[in-house]
C-alpha cells in the first residue's frame, strides 16, 4: 500500500466522520468495485453480492467513528465485507461444496504416496493460463467450502499477503497458511485429475 | 520424514520460511523419492497458476447495481446490528485448548516422532520456547497459562502437522 493511497484514505475517513457532502460518493467510487468483487467471489451470486455490498457500506459508514487508524482502511473494510458475506452464508445450507478431504493426497499406512504421481508441471507451464484452464481453476475453487475459499480468495485472487489476510479474517498467520496450503493441495489434486482425463479422451 | 509429512510442509518450503535443517530433510527425501519430487513440482505449478487467475477474474459491477447502491446509502440512516466477534472468540478458545493438550503431551513424552522433531528443530532456533519447554520439563507441570508468544509458536508447529493426525502417541 503506497503512502499516497494511505493519505487519500485518511482524507476520505476524515470527511466521512464529519459527514461531509460527497464523502459517501467518494467512498463508493473508490471501493464499490473491490467490495462487489470480493462479495461475488464469496457469494457467487449477483443479487446476494449487491445486498452484501449495501450492508458493508452501511456498516462502514456507521462504524467509521470506531475505526482505529492502526490498521489499513481497506483491510478493515475487507474484514467487514468477509464477515457480512459469511453471515449471509451461515443461514443457507450449501449443497454444492465438495469435501476437501476427498482431494487430499492419499498415503499408505507408513506415510508413502499411495498412487503414482505424474509430473504435469512442464506441460502446464508452457501454456499461458488459457480460458479453459482458468475456468476450471475457478470452478474448482468455487466448490470449496467457505472456510477455505475465503482464505484462497483473499490471498490468491485479491493478492493479499498472509499477514493481511490474517488481519482481515482475524486469524493467526499460521492458520491462514495452513488453510491456504490445503486449498492448494485440493486444487493440485483437482488439476491432476482434470489433466489426466483430458489426456485419455 | 515420510511422504505424508513432507506434503504438509511444502508451503513453508516454497515460501522460504523454513528452517534450514528442516529444509535439508525435505531436499534429502525428494532426491530419493520421485513421487514426492513430482508432487512438489505440481504443487508449485498449482500455486503459480492460481495466482495468475487473479488477472482474469473481474466481476464487473452492473450500472443498475451502482445506482441502487448510491441511492440506498444516501437514503439509509437506520441502525445496523453488530456483526462480528463471536466467531473469533470461539476459534480462540479452541486454539488455547489445543495448545494446552500439545504441551501436556510434550511433558509426558507422548509426542509423535514428527511432532517431537518439529519441537526440537524449533527450539534450536527459538530461545523463548527452549527455555519454556526446559523449565516445564523440569517442574513437570504447567504453571498457569502459556505466554502468548509460546502459544503462537506452538500453534504454528501444530499447524504444520498433517490434518486429523493426532500429535501424540496413543
Ligand atoms: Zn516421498
Ligand atoms: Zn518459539
Amino acid at each position: 500500500m503506497s503512502a499516497e493511497r494511505w493519505k487519500e484514505d485518511e482524507g476520505l475517513l476524515e470527511r466521512l466522520r464529519k459527514g461531509a457532502p460527497g464523502a459517501v460518493d467518494e467512498l463508493l467510487r473508490q471501493y464499490q468495485g473491490k467490495i462487489f468483487n470480493l462479495a461475488m467471489s464469496i457469494l457467487k451470486n449477483e443479487s446476494d453480492a449487491e445486498e452484501a455490498a449495501q450492508d458493508v457500506f452501511m456498516t462502514v459508514i456507521r462504524k467509521v467513528d470506531t475505526f482505529k487508524g492502526n490498521s489499513a482502511f481497506y483491510s478493515w473494510m475487507y474484514r467487514i465485507c468477509v464477515n457480512t458475506c459469511l453471515m449471509r452464508l451461515r443461514g443457507k445450507r450449501r449443497n454444492d461444496t465438495v469435501a476437501i478431504e476427498e482431494f487430499m493426497p492419499v498415503f499408505t499406512e507408513d506415510g508413502m504416496h499411495a498412487s503414482p504421481m505424474d509430473d504435469w508441471s512442464k506441460e502446464v507451464e508452457r501454456k499461458a493460463l488459457n480460458e479453459e484452464l482458468g475456468m476450471m481453476i475457478r470452478k474448482f475453487t468455487e466448490e470449496l467450502s467457505e472456510k477455505y475459499r475465503v482464505v484462497f480468495v483473499l490471498s490468491d485472487i485479491e493478492g493479499l499477503s498472509n499477514e493481511e489476510t490474517a488481519k482481515v479474517l482475524g486469524m493467526t498467520v499460521p492458520a491462514v497458511k495452513s488453510r491456504l496450503h490445503r486449498a492448494r493441495l485440493y486444487l493440485r489434486e483437482q488439476l491432476s485429475r482434470y489433466l489426466k482425463e483430458g489426456k485419455v479422451e | 520424514m515420510n511422504c505424508k509429512e513432507l506434503a504438509y510442509l511444502l508451503a513453508d518450503y516454497f515460501d522460504g520460511s523454513m528452517d534450514p535443517r528442516m529444509r535439508a530433510e525435505l531436499d534429502g527425501h525428494m532426491a530419493m523419492c520421485e513421487p514426492c519430487m513430482n508432487f512438489a513440482k505440481t504443487y508449485r505449478m498449482t500455486c503459480r497458476k492460481a495466482s495468475e487467475l487473479r488477472k482474469c477474474i473481474e466481476y464487473k459491477i452492473p450500472d443498475e447495481v451502482r445506482e441502487r447502491l448510491a441511492s440506498f446509502l444516501v437514503a439509509a440512516t437506520e441502525k445496523f446490528p453488530e456483526q462480528m466477534e463471536e466467531y473469533h472468540l470461539q476459534v480462540e478458545r479452541e486454539r488455547r485448548e489445543k495448545v494446552l493438550a500439545f504441551c501436556r503431551a510434550a511433558i509426558e513424552a507422548k509426542l509423535s516422532s514428527m511432532a517431537a522433531l518439529l519441537v526440537e528443530s524449533h527450539c534450536a532456533n527459538c530461545r523463548e520456547c527452549k527455555e519454556y519447554f526446559d523449565s516445564v520439563l523440569k517442574t513437570r507441570g504447567l504453571n498457569g497459562p502459556h505466554p502468548e508468544e509460546i502459544q503462537e509458536h506452538v500453534t504454528r508447529l501444530m499447524e504444520s502437522l498433517p490434518p486429523d493426525e493426532e500429535f501424540f502417541l496413543a
